[in-house]
């Protein structure tokens, strides 16, 4: 029992968090939502190697679980990324036979489920709608899904744990804005009023993301769990987050509303709150599963 | 990330299953806030410490197993399992020990955490102070030295079980003129020493398990302090790590709570209005989320990692949790909530005690008020 991660995987992790960060910055998103031109950052996920992530070695892949790519994801979510490199990444090239193109960046597709109806437009054909959020140019997906169970597991897992790298953002730009913004001579962070709500957040998210890991390994009634808690945290912070912006955090004038828009497209995606709830309650209100202490990692 | 116990896990918890099959009280003990249930719990103790199992990741040499922290969850986890009776000794064996086995001399090991292992002294909490509460540095309870002892005046309060107890730590004041954080020590103190009078506090559910402590000119020898004096706020502040963090609350205690949560609400689903099944999902969900947490914690403390201002998270997330589920099983009870024990009463009265005891867990251990600001200010960076 060792339920944290080894010094590479943390060591890739932190690799991935600072390309994402380095590369999807405000600019780059302010640039996209003016519908200015920027560079696909395609080429570079080839480069790194990142697409093959979970792919296996003989494929060319790093051959890493699940556990691993959900960290990448919060990472990714953190960011803000844009581009479908998670979907890519996390459950098309784990799911696909020969990953190949997919890793060498010839090839864009994701796995069409029931519980997605709208994906990238580069990822499939469809017709356009529009979403909110700027920074998501999707189509509505047309014909028959790949019944995949494990697409599902892959995507409410790394929905989840985006969302959570989200909430982390929405905090940290908050704490940002609170430390800057002045109001009766004092820094408006420096009032209780502020704190708190800021410190409910954050302990929200130290409690979701390890039940996101435990999904990730040993998946079942976990992923409904972490789908769930993710989802509230994440509104929680994204609301949190505007009250702490005050007026700004209503405007396009802070970057807030990029995250925030990202949690509520992501809330719904790869089953939304009322699918996995209701998963739960069959499992736990319904059925005979056995509850109780010493059951959660047996 | 490896999530599977080993051989030697899987049969620790085959035997301690065992052993608490046959060992655990068949009547449910009364509460350890009444002479009667105290000394049944410290009868209690007795028997856990006789065959080793009272604190398994304690040194051997002390009374303990020697085992890691991965086991300590596995033994909570069948504990509470088996509905084994609350631990009288909690303050004892979670904050105090760990603070004895980080400051304590040899001598102060060998003389104090046997007999606190085996249930023959029980431990009190004695660091709140009428004027000292949430603002803990405002401590005025004095200890002057005289010769190799310290004489002891002033008054604590909020101390948890110290009426029936035999022994608190209390931190006070032993440099003279000092203030705030600096001057502070922490020293052992005996519960029936002169000069110490106890004036018990009735709780929320009538009984004492609270005292009051007058400190009249308590003589304690020198060799009773516990870490270094005059620094016994950073004495103070590890046991308060313990205490809001890792060791006092496992994650088993919740779990076994939300699952009879699910049967109460089973029993009676069909008086009950739409929402309230899916706050008993909440409930359960939230308590896996903190047995996920705390395994992680725990894994990370095993590689070497310190817990620090983490603990404070912790102690938000359980005390809450706990609040929420038990008012959630009030909901359910409906008009028979409100009957302590006998006729109609559920359980009883088990869910209104608990539900008691929750209202009490975001002010104990340092308000949850004040773990924000720590985890604001500490972990968030906002400014004082």
């Amino acid at each position: 029992m060792d339920f944290s991660f080894t010094t590479d995987q943390q060591d890739l992790i932190d690799a991935a968090k600072d390309f994402f960060d380095g590369e999807n910055t405000f600019e780059r998103m302010r640039s996209i939502v003016k519908g200015q031109k920027v560079e696909s950052l395609w080429p570079q996920f080839v480069e790194l190697g990142l697409l093959g992530v979970m792919a296996h070695e003989k494929d060319g892949g790093m051959g890493q679980p699940l556990v691993l790519m959900a960290a990448i994801a919060e990472a990714a979510g953190y960011s803000g990324l844009p581009d479908p490199f998670i979907e890519v990444a996390g459950i098309t090239v784990p799911l696909s036979a020969s990953p190949e193109k997919l890793i060498s960046g010839s090839s864009q597709l994701a796995v069409l489920s029931e519980l997605r109806k709208y994906i990238d437009h580069n990822l499939g054909d469809g017709t356009a709608v529009k979403s909110i959020d700027p920074l998501r140019n999707l189509v509505k997906v047309e014909g028959t899904c790949d019944q995949s169970d494990k697409a599902n597991y892959h995507g409410a897992v790394l929905s989840a744990a985006q969302l959570i790298g989200l909430s982390q953002r929405m905090v940290d730009i908050s704490v940002d804005y609170a430390k800057d913004r002045h109001q009766f001579s004092k820094p408006i962070g420096s009032f209780q009023a502020i704190k708190h709500h800021l410190a409910n957040v954050y302990t929200q998210i130290e409690f979701t993301r390890p039940i996101i890991q435990l999904a990730a390994i040993k998946g079942g009634i976990n992923v409904h769990s972490a789908k769930v808690s993710a989802i509230d945290t994440a509104m929680m912070a994204a609301e949190t987050a505007i009250q702490v912006h005050g007026g700004m955090g209503y405007t396009y004038e802070v970057d807030l509303h990029l995250f925030m828009k990202r949690v509520w497209a992501l809330c719904g995606e790869w089953g939304d709150r009322n699918y996995h709830m209701k998963k739960i309650e069959e499992y736990v209100l319904q059925g005979d599963a056995k509850l109780g202490p010493g059951n959660t990692f047996n | 990330m490896n999530i599977e116990f080993t051989s030697n896990q899987k049969e620790f918890r085959e035997e301690i299953r065992t052993w608490l099959s046959a060992h655990v009280p068949k009547k449910r003990l009364r509460s350890f806030d009444t002479a009667e249930g105290f000394e049944q719990h410290r009868n209690w103790e007795r028997v856990l410490a006789k065959d080793n199992w009272g604190n398994v990741n304690w040194p051997e040499e002390y009374g303990g197993r020697g085992l890691d922290l991965i086991s300590w969850l596995i033994f909570e986890e069948e504990y509470y399992r088996s509905d084994a009776p609350l631990r009288v000794s909690q303050n004892g064996i979670s904050l105090l020990a760990p603070t004895i086995m980080e400051y304590g001399t040899e001598e102060q090991k060998t003389r104090f955490l046997p007999p606190m292992a085996s249930g023959e002294e029980i431990w009190a909490q004695a660091w709140s102070e009428p004027g000292a509460g949430s603002d803990m540095a405002a401590i005025r309870t004095k200890a002057v030295k005289d010769g190799d002892h310290y004489i002891i005046t002033g008054q604590k309060t909020w101390s948890s079980r110290a009426v029936f107890a035999d022994w608190c730590f209390a931190l006070v004041r032993t440099e003279d003129g000092s203030s705030r954080h600096k001057g502070l020590s922490k020293i052992l103190v005996p519960l029936n020493s002169n000069g110490l009078t106890r004036r018990p506090i009735a709780q929320l559910d009538g009984d004492p398990g609270f005292a009051e402590l007058f400190f009249d000119e308590v003589r304690v020898p020198v060799k009773n302090l516990l870490g270094p004096e005059h620094g016994g706020w950073g004495v103070a502040m590890s046991t308060a790590g313990f205490e809001r963090g890792l060791l006092l609350r496992s994650p088993a205690r919740f779990q076994s709570a939300a699952a009879r949560l699910v049967k109460l609400y089973k029993s009676r689903e069909k008086y009950l209005s739409s929402g309230i099944g899916e706050k008993v999902i909440q409930a359960w969900v939230d308590t896996e989320r903190f047995c996920a947490a705390t395994y992680q914690l725990v894994s990370r403390v095993e590689k070497g990692a310190s817990i620090s201002s983490e603990s404070s998270a912790n102690k938000l997330f359980w005390s809450e949790m706990d609040r929420q589920l038990h008012r959630t099983a009030m909901t359910i009870m409906g008009a028979q909530a409100e009957l302590e024990e006998g006729l109609d009463s559920i359980d009883n009265g088990r869910w209104l005690d608990g539900y008691m005891f929750s209202l009490a867990g975001p002010i104990y251990a340092g308000t949850n008020e004040i773990q924000r600001n720590i985890l604001a200010e500490r972990v968030l960076g906002l400014p004082r």
